[in-house]
């Protein structure tokens, strides 16, 4: 949230504004994830998962960030990720959602 | 200070698009263009198009066309604009192919990223501004050059009618 709150500047207006923005995409791409078949081709998964990744890591999520960076270049490398690894990125990513929907309060 | 560079960002990521633009904006760029994928940047290029890019790889979120697809067609149409690649890939394969294909920097997307665009794109203002200044400093030569012309010729017309 660094970059957002720096950019903000204390504008309570503007930092709605920002967080919005990304809940606009962070909340679609994670219901997308949740209905995802790990059993078929997994490349859908990673491009939502590389789209992802630059978001949290603009909100300051780096642990998230490291997860899905490192999943996507599993998938990327002709590996799969298993069903309890895409849970918990999805964990993680509501975690998130929550915390900023807070901040909209 | 207001920086008289033109910038374009070409990225899918529509929240962290609007992020860097408000970021160079209160750094002092003060035109900054958005696109959300390669074709429509495309269409907005022309032969004499000044301003500096900084492009995606990954533009699959908003069209057909990649960042090196997207670079290759601005090599074609526009050869000096200065092009930032500014890309979530961490792959050396993508930065050695964009930088042999005329990208004048490679940035991977992370923490320091934003700042690291600032400072790429610093310096393509700084290269501006000397290349204006060269200019100026070149017509302000030509000048006082015809001026001392026109005075020697002058004073070589004035002894020959004495």
């Amino acid at each position: 949230m660094e970059i957002i709150e720096r950019l903000s500047a204390g504008d309570p207006e503007k930092k709605k504004y920002y967080i919005r923005l990304f809940l606009d995409t962070l909340e679609p791409e994670l219901a997308n994830l949740k209905t995802a078949d790990i059993s078929v081709d997994q490349e859908p998964i990673r491009a939502i998962l590389h789209k992802l990744k630059s978001q949290v890591q603009t909100i300051g999520a780096r642990e998230a960030h490291a997860m899905m960076a490192e999943q996507e270049h599993h998938i990327k490398g002709g590996g799969r990720i298993d069903q309890a690894q895409l849970d918990e990125t999805c964990r993680q990513l509501s975690d998130l959602i929550g915390d900023l929907q807070e901040l909209l309060k | 200070m207001s920086k008289h560079l033109k910038v374009a960002l070409v990225d899918d990521d529509i929240p962290n698009t609007e992020v860097l633009r408000d970021f160079l904006i209160r750094n002092g760029y003060s035109h900054v263009d958005k696109y959300h994928d390669g074709e429509s940047f495309l269409e907005s290029l022309d032969r004499f198009d000044e301003r500096a890019v900084v492009l995606d790889f990954d533009l699959s979120g908003g069209g057909e066309l990649n960042g090196l697809e997207v670079l290759e067609a601005i090599k074609e149409r526009s050869p000096n604009m200065h092009v930032v690649f500014f890309s979530g890939q961490d792959s050396l394969e993508v930065a050695v192919e964009s930088l042999k294909n005329g990208a004048d920097d490679y940035i991977v997307k992370s923490n320091a990223a934003f700042a690291l665009v600032k400072t790429s794109l610093d310096k393509v203002y700084d290269i501006q501004v000397l290349k204006l200044s060269e200019r100026r400093n070149q017509r302000i030569s030509w000048i006082m050059a015809i001026g001392w012309m026109a005075t020697i010729a002058g004073v070589a017309l004035y002894f020959a009618g004495k």
